[in-house]
C-alpha cells in the first residue's frame, strides 16, 4: 500500500492555531483584570439569575420524567435524521431500501412501543 | 451471523413477554431462545462467510465461541430463580440486556474490521456497566456501576486511541491490511506510530480481560455486582475478550511479534502471580473468585504467547472447562448467600451436611479450577502448557505450575469449611432446576476430565 510521506513540517499550522487560540484567551483575560474597573458590592458578586433574586442550590434534583420526555425525543429525532436522504434517495434505493426503513422503523417502534408499556408518559 | 440477528429479535421480544401478569414464562422462554441460537449458531459451522462489506467474518473459531458464550449465559441463566421469587419488576429487561451484550460478545470474535471489535466491546461493557448497578438501592451495587464505568469508559478511551494511531500507520481499519502492513514494517518510517497503538490496543484489552496490572478494578466490582451477573462477566465477558485478544495479536500484529511478545509475557507473568497470591489472602469467597478469575486470565494468556497448532484448541477447551468450573461455583455462591448473610468462607461451614448435593457440585468446582485429575480443568491446562512448551516457553509453565500449586489452598479452603466445620445454618433449600444445573456441571466436569479429546479437536 501506498504510503503518503509525512513531516512534522506539515503540523506546524495546528501548533500555531493552538498558540493563537491560548495567546488569545491570556490575552483577553489578561487585559480586562487590568484595565477593567472592579466595583464590589453585595448585589453585583451575587449569581446572575435572569434578573430575579436567586433561590436555593442549583444541585436540586430535578423530576426524571423531563429525562424521559428528552429520550423519547431521540427517538423521533433520529429517525427523522435517517427518513431525509432515504427519502431523497427513495427511487435509487428501490424496494431494498424500502425493506431496509421498514426494519429499521419496526425496530424503532418496537422501542416506542415499550417505553409507552412502560408507562413513561403516566406522570402521576 | 444468523446468530446475531436472532439475539437481538429475541431480545425485543423478551422485553415484550415482560409485560405479561406472571413472570413465570421467563426463563424457560430465554432457554429456549438462547438454544435455538445455539443450534442456528452451528449451520455456519464449515462454511466461512463475510458479511457487511468484511466487517464481520464468520468461521469455525468465532462459530466455536460464540456456542461457548451463549452455552455460558444458557447455564448461568437457572440460578436467577431468586429474582423469579420475589418478583422482581426488572427481570426481563435484564435477560435482555444480557442476551443483547451477547451480540457484542459474538461480534467481538468474529470482527473482520478493528472499529467491530470496538462496537463488539462497547456493546459488552455497557452492558456490563448497568447489570453491575441492577440492584439499584443496594450501595455496594452502585459502587460496582459506578467504578466499572469510570476505568471501563476510561480503558475504552485508550484502546481507541490505539486503534486511532493503528489507522493512522497502516490506513486501514481492515484486519488483513493492517496484518499485512505490520508484516512489512522496514519500508516504512511510521513503525513508532504503529508500535504505541499496539501498546495501547493491549492496554485497553488487558484490562477488559483483568489481566494484572490493569486488574485493580476486578475484585471490587466483582464483589459489589449481584452474583449472577458477576457469574456472566468472569466467564462470557472473559472468553470473548480471550478470543479477540487471541485474534488480536495473531491475526492483525503478527508482523509485529517482536515488539509486543515481550510485554506479553510480562503481563501473563504478572497476572499468574498477582492473581494468585491476592487469591491466597481474601476472605471473602466472592472476592478469591474475582482474583481467581484473573489468575486464570493469566494462564489464557500464556496461550497467547505460544501460538502454534495447539494453543487455539487449548484456549477453546480452557474457556469451556472454566466457564462449567466457575457458573457451578457461582451458583452454589449465589443459593448460599441468599440465605445465609454474607459472602465468606465461614458461610460455607458445614455446607457438606445440610446440602451434600451443593457440597459436592463445589468440590467438582473447585478440582476443576485447581486442576485436579478426572476434571476438565486438569486437561484444560495440560493443553494450554503443552502448546507453551511446543512454542519452548518451559520457564513460563514453571512459573505458571508454581501458581497452580498456590492455587489449590485457597480452593481448598472452601471445601475444607464445608466438610470439616460445624454447621452454621438450616439447610438451603434449592429449587429443581438450579439443582438439576448443578448436576449437569458436576458431570460435564467429569466428562471433560475422562473424554477430553471430544471437545478437543474442533478448530
Amino acid at each position: 500500500m501506498e504510503q503518503a510521506i509525512y513531516t512534522p513540517y506539515d503540523y506546524l499550522p495546528i501548533i500555531v492555531q493552538f498558540l493563537a487560540a491560548a495567546g488569545f484567551v491570556a490575552f483577553a483575560m489578561g487585559v480586562t483584570h487590568l484595565i477593567g474597573p472592579k466595583r464590589h458590592s453585595k448585589v453585583k458578586d451575587e449569581a446572575w439569575e435572569c434578573g430575579i433574586p436567586t433561590v436555593g442550590n442549583a444541585r436540586t434534583p430535578i423530576s426524571y420524567k423531563y429525562f424521559m420526555t428528552a429520550i423519547l425525543f431521540v427517538i423521533f429525532d433520529i429517525e427523522i435524521i435517517f427518513m431525509y436522504p432515504w427519502a431523497v434517495n427513495f427511487k435509487v434505493l428501490g424496494t431494498e431500501g424500502f425493506l431496509q426503513m421498514i426494519t429499521f422503523m419496526g425496530l424503532l417502534m418496537a422501542g416506542f412501543v415499550y417505553v409507552i408499556k412502560k408507562g413513561i408518559l403516566k406522570w402521576e | 451471523m444468523t446468530s446475531i440477528i436472532l439475539l437481538s429479535v429475541f431480545g425485543i421480544i423478551n422485553l415484550f413477554l415482560g409485560f405479561l401478569k406472571s413472570n413465570k414464562i421467563l426463563l424457560p422462554a430465554v432457554i429456549i431462545f438462547l438454544a435455538i441460537v445455539f443450534g442456528v449458531n452451528f449451520l455456519d459451522w464449515n462454511n466461512p462467510q463475510s458479511h457487511f462489506n468484511n466487517m464481520l467474518t464468520i468461521d469455525n473459531f468465532a462459530v466455536a465461541f460464540s456456542a461457548v458464550m451463549v452455552l455460558s449465559l444458557a447455564l448461568i441463566l437457572p440460578f436467577s430463580r431468586s429474582y423469579i421469587n420475589s418478583g422482581n419488576p426488572h427481570l426481563a429487561e435484564f435477560y435482555s440486556i444480557l442476551m443483547f451484550s451477547l451480540v457484542g460478545a459474538i461480534m467481538m470474535v468474529s470482527y473482520e474490521n478493528i472499529i467491530m471489535l470496538f462496537l463488539g466491546i462497547e456493546i459488552l461493557s455497557i452492558a456490563m456497566y448497568v447489570m453491575a448497578g441492577s440492584h439499584k438501592k443496594e450501595l455496594r451495587s452502585n459502587e460496582a456501576a459506578l467504578k466499572y464505568l469510570l476505568m471501563g469508559s476510561f480503558a475504552t478511551g485508550i484502546l481507541l486511541f490505539g486503534f486511532a494511531l493503528i489507522y493512522g500507520a497502516s490506513g486501514s481499519f481492515n484486519i488483513a491490511e493492517i496484518a499485512s502492513f505490520s508484516s512489512n514494517t522496514t519500508a516504512t518510517d511510521l513503525l513508532p506510530m504503529m508500535e504505541i497503538g499496539v501498546l495501547l490496543v493491549l492496554v485497553g484489552i488487558c484490562f477488559k480481560i483483568g489481566a494484572a496490572p490493569f486488574h485493580f478494578w476486578t475484585p471490587d466490582v466483582y464483589e459489589g455486582t449481584p452474583t449472577l451477573f458477576t457469574t456472566y462477566m468472569s466467564t462470557v465477558v472473559k472468553t470473548a475478550g480471550i478470543a479477540a485478544f487471541y485474534k488480536l495479536v495473531w491475526a492483525v500484529f503478527p508482523g509485529l511479534n517482536e515488539f509486543w511478545y515481550p510485554t506479553l509475557v510480562a503481563i501473563t507473568v504478572l497476572t499468574l502471580v498477582i492473581g494468585n497470591i491476592g487469591a491466597a489472602i481474601q476472605t471473602s469467597f466472592k472476592r478469591m473468585m474475582a482474583y481467581s478469575s484473573i489468575a486464570h486470565a493469566g494462564y489464557l494468556l500464556i496461550a497467547l504467547t505460544s501460538f502454534n497448532d495447539y494453543s487455539e484448541n487449548a484456549v477453546l477447551f480452557y474457556a469451556l472447562s472454566y466457564t462449567v468450573a466457575t457458573v457451578a461455583a457461582f451458583g452454589v455462591l449465589k443459593l448460599v448467600s441468599d440465605q445465609r448473610e454474607g459472602e465468606t468462607y465461614e458461610m460455607f461451614n458445614g455446607l457438606g451436611r445440610t446440602n451434600p448435593l451443593l457440597a459436592f457440585a463445589m468440590t467438582v468446582a473447585m478440582c476443576s479450577l485447581a486442576s485436579i485429575p478426572l476434571t476438565g480443568g486438569f486437561f484444560a491446562k495440560f493443553f494450554i502448557f503443552g502448546s507453551a512448551i511446543e512454542a519452548g516457553a518451559v520457564w513460563l509453565v514453571v512459573v505458571a505450575i508454581l501458581m497452580s500449586a498456590v492455587s489449590i489452598y485457597y480452593y481448598f479452603r472452601v471445601v475444607m469449611a464445608m466438610y470439616m466445620k460445624e454447621p452454621v445454618g438450616e439447610k438451603v433449600a434449592v429449587d429443581g432446576f438450579a439443582a438439576f444445573m448443578l448436576i449437569f456441571l458436576s458431570i460435564f466436569t467429569f466428562i471433560m476430565g475422562i473424554f477430553p479429546g471430544w471437545f478437543n479437536n474442533w478448530l
